[in-house]
């Protein structure tokens, strides 16, 4: 066991880098036994690489890495979770199908001695973070943050020292975030330190000890979080002052534009509202509430039982998606890479996908009009990329989000639907999104805006609905009403 | 080391090609016979009906999916045309095979939708329990007897000059297949249509969120499959000059195996007819130089087996 106060990792001047970039630069960090350590930065900072590199994923071109005193060479994932090192994605590394137990201790049912005592020791781990889940439970039964419960004991169970948490709230609510800090906490009582990474600064001056800031594959500082502002932080990791996190609201609210009425479909039970012209209208629940639902029907992407749909005053149906994009609508939906973008594509073939109806003439597609579209929308939303040709996978977050902006934005739609804009990226491209929002309400475009992050859309809607299981549970003008009342209605 | 890199990027998309070199290399010195022009042209003769076969399995692999009914499509297609010859005319009954492919091919699209087929095994079986239904519907029809198109008189001459036919000295299967190819190559890289199946391919959610069609889509590509098994179902039955219900035997896996050593991915999405082209030069050289060379035919599977696997392994490799 290692003892308080002496470090459990230290990282000394590691570089590594892809052709063509320099993704780690020198970087040093110092981990004590015990902390939280967070760790931020825009995407593309590095802290991916990082971690890929810490877990055995990629391979360091120079520099030492010790962990627990020792100097680790080379490693592979499975050595580096048996010296006690975890690493808990984004992505969920769990068999859905698998229970609780079985996922814990996968692949080491033998050394526990069959089944039984698999589900045994799951049930000590598990009771030994308060956590009351049945080690019997289907894992694909479970929500976003019993899965991540399942994760951090699945760490535990390696008798990991240091466990890497990347994006660990990127789909848990408020509620089970405030579960995931309690837990974090019993993990420093018992000596096990942290890695946080995210982007949510909120988070970060809520549960670390220490703060390292990094920047196009350096590390800027690394100081304990309580000699560390906000302000500075963000500073730091952009490389240059943002006054505001948010741009001021817009104003410029006209007529109705669409009007839904008694939508209702297997997770939704009458839902009606109205969005008006030049309005951003922002969406809040707990995940699975059915936000992302209702904007799905709108869409015609989902089943509907029954609604009526007014645009302009007009009695419009909408089938399916390709009607709703003839009404004036687009949707850029929750998650991006699997419903967004086309990875593998071209940054021009995602932003034309949409718009190749208009480029084709008796069947053939203008291919210099396309191109010309890409270069557009490349320079209009400032996309950061080595060419329109370069696919979409190696982008970072932010700019693959403003692809998918870009496709819509090409159309000039009425109407634009925003599904958690901004998850998972970092915060200058957020204020280049939010902005983004405001030259369109700006243009006489419509948003309707979906987002787990409530600061988020309080500060940019013009009007809030709250969400609960299927239904709209209340109205607010986010000006006047308290977010502790707005999120009371949502919890419902 | 920026050139040595060059190099090996070269060598690595180019592979097929190189490929094909070392093997025309190979077998011509242990084996003058094979650039004799009838050696070459037979080759060519025989690369015909497979490249038809790969050419639409292309269009399926890109869309992301698979179809192993081309066995069932190309026997079924060459009993229909075999058996319409004598009563309507070889005009009428090519034009008929053709029509016939098409609709086998929209009713396995129009199957693999109405069910909602949406993952890769559901459409394995679909498509092969769909060949066997061609296939039996063959033997229905033939009484699995073998029908043959007597060459060079009159009803027949047209499949005569399809089969071993020549035109300025190159095959006439040839020129045929290098029109359709042209189209072909066309449609995929400049159409709407050839775009939505990469697009369809590429990401089935994201294309139909921005307003694609997938079912429509997917009709279009087993369509486009359908027609092209019969084509190459009518110049492989003028070449051998019989029409039987198991006459497509081993094209699906030959097929596809054209498609992917040509560098289509079998995770949908990217792709290039020209390349499967090359593909079904290199499997057909292979098969040919291992006959000049006296390999059996069970040697021959395995090589055969052995390239898919390398392919796969190479295009996952490059994925990476």
């Amino acid at each position: 066991m290692s003892q308080p106060g002496r470090n459990i990792l230290v990282v000394r001047d590691v570089c590594k880098s892809f052709p063509g970039v320099k993704a780690l630069d020198r970087v040093s960090i110092q981990v004590p036994s015990g902390v939280v350590y967070g760790i931020v930065g825009e995407n593309g900072a590095g802290k991916s690489t990082l971690m890929k590199i810490l877990s055995g994923v990629y391979e360091k071109d120079s520099g030492t890495i010790e962990f627990d005193g020792k100097v680790i060479e080379r490693t592979t994932p499975i050595q580096a979770l048996r010296r006690g090192l975890s690493i808990i994605y984004q992505e969920f590394n769990l068999v859905n199908t698998m229970s609780v137990g079985e996922n814990i201790y996968l692949g080491r049912f033998r050394e526990m001695g069959g089944m039984r005592g698999v589900h045994k020791k799951a049930r000590a781990l598990l009771d030994s973070i308060g956590s009351r889940i049945s080690t019997y439970a289907k894992v694909g039964d479970l929500s976003a943050s019993e899965m991540q419960i399942v994760e951090i004991t699945k760490a535990l169970s390696f008798d990991s020292r240091l466990i890497i948490m990347d994006e660990p709230s990127s789909s848990l609510t408020s509620e089970e975030l405030k579960r995931l800090g309690k837990i974090i906490n019993q993990l420093r009582d018992k000596g096990i330190s942290t890695i946080y990474i995210s982007h949510k600064l909120d988070e970060i001056f809520e549960y670390c000890d220490i703060v390292t800031v990094m920047r196009d594959g350096c590390v800027i500082d690394s100081r304990p979080v309580s000699e560390m502002s906000r302000s500075e932080m963000i500073e730091k990791m952009v490389g240059r002052t943002i006054d505001n996190e948010y741009p001021p609201r817009m104003h410029c609210v006209g007529g109705p534009l669409l009007e839904i009425k008694n939508l209702t479909t297997r997770k939704l039970h009458d839902v009606s509202f109205t969005l008006n012209r030049g309005e951003i209208l922002g969406f809040v629940g707990l995940v699975g509430a059915g936000r992302t639902e209702i904007v799905r029907a709108i869409y015609g992407a989902d089943k509907v039982r029954s609604h009526t749909l007014h645009l302009q005053g007009k009695q419009t149906r909408v089938r399916n998606p390709k009607e709703a994009m003839v009404a004036g609508m687009g949707l850029l939906p929750e998650d991006r890479k699997r419903e967004g973008l086309i990875l593998p594509f071209s940054v021009e073939a995602n932003i034309t996908m949409a718009s190749l109806d208009r480029l084709t003439r008796h069947g053939i597609i203008d291919r210099s009009k396309e191109k010309e579209i890409g270069e557009r929308q490349i320079k209009n939303l400032n996309i950061k990329t080595p060419s329109a040709q370069t696919r979409t996978h190696s982008l970072s977050g932010g700019n693959q989000q403003k692809c998918i902006v870009g496709r819509w934005l090409e159309l000039d739609p009425q109407i634009l639907i925003l599904d958690e804009p901004t998850r998972g990226i970092d915060v200058g491209a957020k204020y280049e999104i939010y902005t983004l929002m405001n030259r369109i309400v700006e243009a006489g475009g419509s948003i309707i805006m979906i987002s787990s992050e409530l600061p988020e859309v309080l500060n940019m809607s013009n009007r809030v609905l709250t969400i609960c299981e299927g239904r709209v549970t209340g109205e607010f003008n986010p000006e006047t009403a308290s977010a502790a009342e707005i999120m009371s209605r949502a919890i419902g | 080391m920026r050139n040595e890199n060059k190099l090996l990027r070269f060598i690595n998309q180019n592979l097929v090609l190189l490929g094909i070199i070392v093997l025309v290399t190979v077998t011509a010195v242990i084996q003058p016979k094979f650039l004799m022009t009838r050696n070459l042209t037979n080759i060519l003769r025989q690369m015909t009906s497979l490249a038809f076969v790969a050419l639409g399995m292309t269009f399926v692999i890109i869309g992301g999916f698979i179809d192993l009914s081309v066995v069932g499509m190309v026997s079924l297609v060459s009993v229909i045309t075999a058996s319409l010859i004598n009563p309507i005319g070889q005009v009428g009954a090519l034009l008929c095979g053709l029509l016939a492919g098409a609709l086998l091919g929209y009713l396995n699209g129009t199957i693999l939708t109405k069910f909602g087929a949406t993952i890769q095994a559901e459409v394995l079986f679909i498509t092969y329990g769909m060949s066997s239904v061609f296939i039996a519907v063959g033997l229905l029809v033939t009484n699995a007897e073998t029908l043959r198109i007597a060459r060079s008189t009159r009803p027949y001459d047209m499949f005569t000059a399809i089969g071993s036919g020549s035109f300025l000295g190159i095959p006439i299967s040839i020129l045929i297949f290098a029109v359709i190819l042209a189209i072909m190559y066309f449609f995929q890289t400049r159409t709407l249509a050839g775009r939505s199946i990469s697009l369809m391919g590429g990401n089935k959610t994201a294309a139909y969120l921005c307003g694609f069609n997938i079912n429509r889509t997917m009709q279009m590509v087993y369509t486009i499959n359908g027609l092209m098994s019969a084509f190459g179902s009518i110049v492989l039955m003028s070449r051998v000059t019989t029409a039987t219900a198991t006459l497509g035997t081993g094209y699906e896996a030959n097929a596809i195996l054209c498609v992917v050593v040509g560098g289509t991915t079998l995770a949908g999405g990217k792709g290039n007819v020209l390349r499967t082209l090359l593909g079904v030069f290199l499997i057909t050289l292979l098969s040919n130089c291992m006959n000049l060379l006296g390999l059996s035919t069970y040697m021959q599977t395995v090589m055969n087996g052995a390239v898919l696997v390398t392919a796969i392994w190479l295009d996952n490799r490059k994925r990476l």
